[in-house]
């Protein structure tokens, strides 16, 4: 294993699920336990409407090329961040919540709008909000 | 503005203090545990939102109409002061923002957009589109 690829792991986010070649879910990790617990032993799309096109792109180059794939997504009102690692033991997919619409007036939501925008623009100095991070037990 | 709901019962009825008094059946599992209590406290950011609208009614003793975004919802609200300084409430749902996707979202933001009053959507219809423009070429 190189170092490169042990660096990455080290730093990948805390929230993470694995996933065998079907895309079952074989292991969440503790921050997903509330949400996703019961997703064990599902495969992953039978309970994320419409999460297939966005994720599974990602998933199919990781598995081809057998190297980790970081992505920006946008899913179920959140933008994310995505670290997916192939392994002997599944695919690992770390997720890190980076904005979080606010959609309770049109003013905040404009604003968490932008903050994607932002994020986007800039992912690696992209603010983390507080909301965010309090949201990575959520939907991954 | 012509008046295009609040024919029937009211959806929720407010006291002056926007204490919630009444609650009509179609609305009783949402609000019917809220009774007594004041509206703002169970829908935080809604205040500023609505209460200017019920206000007006009050003052004018007229009915107001307006549409508004809350909560990812955009409905069609009609405030009407009653003889017994009460303010009944009608509401009918327009829209539902889905933010499930980028695709969704964008749709129906637009639609929600669409529906608001001008004056309104107006402030922020420019901001949104332009973030829109920057996250769909993102991601």
């Amino acid at each position: 294993m190189s170092h490169a690829f042990d660096a990455l792991r080290s730093s990948a986010p805390d929230a993470y699920f694995v996933l065998d070649d079907d895309d079952r879910v074989l292991h969440v990790s503790l921050e997903f336990h509330d949400t996703r617990g019961r997703g064990v032993g599902h495969v992953l799309w039978d309970h994320l409407p419409r999460a297939r096109e966005i994720y599974e792109p990602y998933f199919v180059e990781a598995r081809a090329t057998g190297q980790p794939i970081e992505a920006v997504i946008f899913y179920a009102g959140r933008l994310k961040r995505l670290l997916v690692i192939p392994g002997g033991d599944g695919l690992a997919v770390h997720v890190e919540n980076i904005v979080e619409l606010d959609v309770t007036s049109l003013g905040t939501l404009t604003r968490s709008l932008e903050q994607v925008a932002t994020a986007l623009a800039d992912p690696g100095s992209a603010q983390r909000d507080s909301r965010a991070r309090a949201s990575l037990r959520a939907l991954p | 503005m012509a008046v295009t709901v609040g024919q029937g019962t009211p959806f929720v009825v407010l006291d002056e203090g926007d204490r919630i008094v009444e609650v009509g059946t179609s609305a009783q599992s949402q609000f019917g545990p809220l009774v007594g209590t004041v509206i703002w406290e169970s829908f935080p950011g809604s205040e500023p939102l609505f209460k200017p609208y019920y206000d007006k009614a009050r003052q004018t003793r007229e009915p107001v109409e307006f549409v508004q975004f809350y909560d990812g919802n955009v409905a069609r609200v009609r405030a009407v002061p009653n003889e017994d300084g009460l303010l009944e409430l009608h509401w009918e749902a327009l829209a539902r923002l889905d933010t499930l996707t980028l695709g969704s979202l964008a749709e129906t933001l637009e639609e929600s957009l669409e529906l608001l009053d001008e004056q309104e959507a107006g402030m922020h219809r420019a901001r949104v589109r332009g973030a829109l423009r920057v996250i769909e070429g993102g991601t």
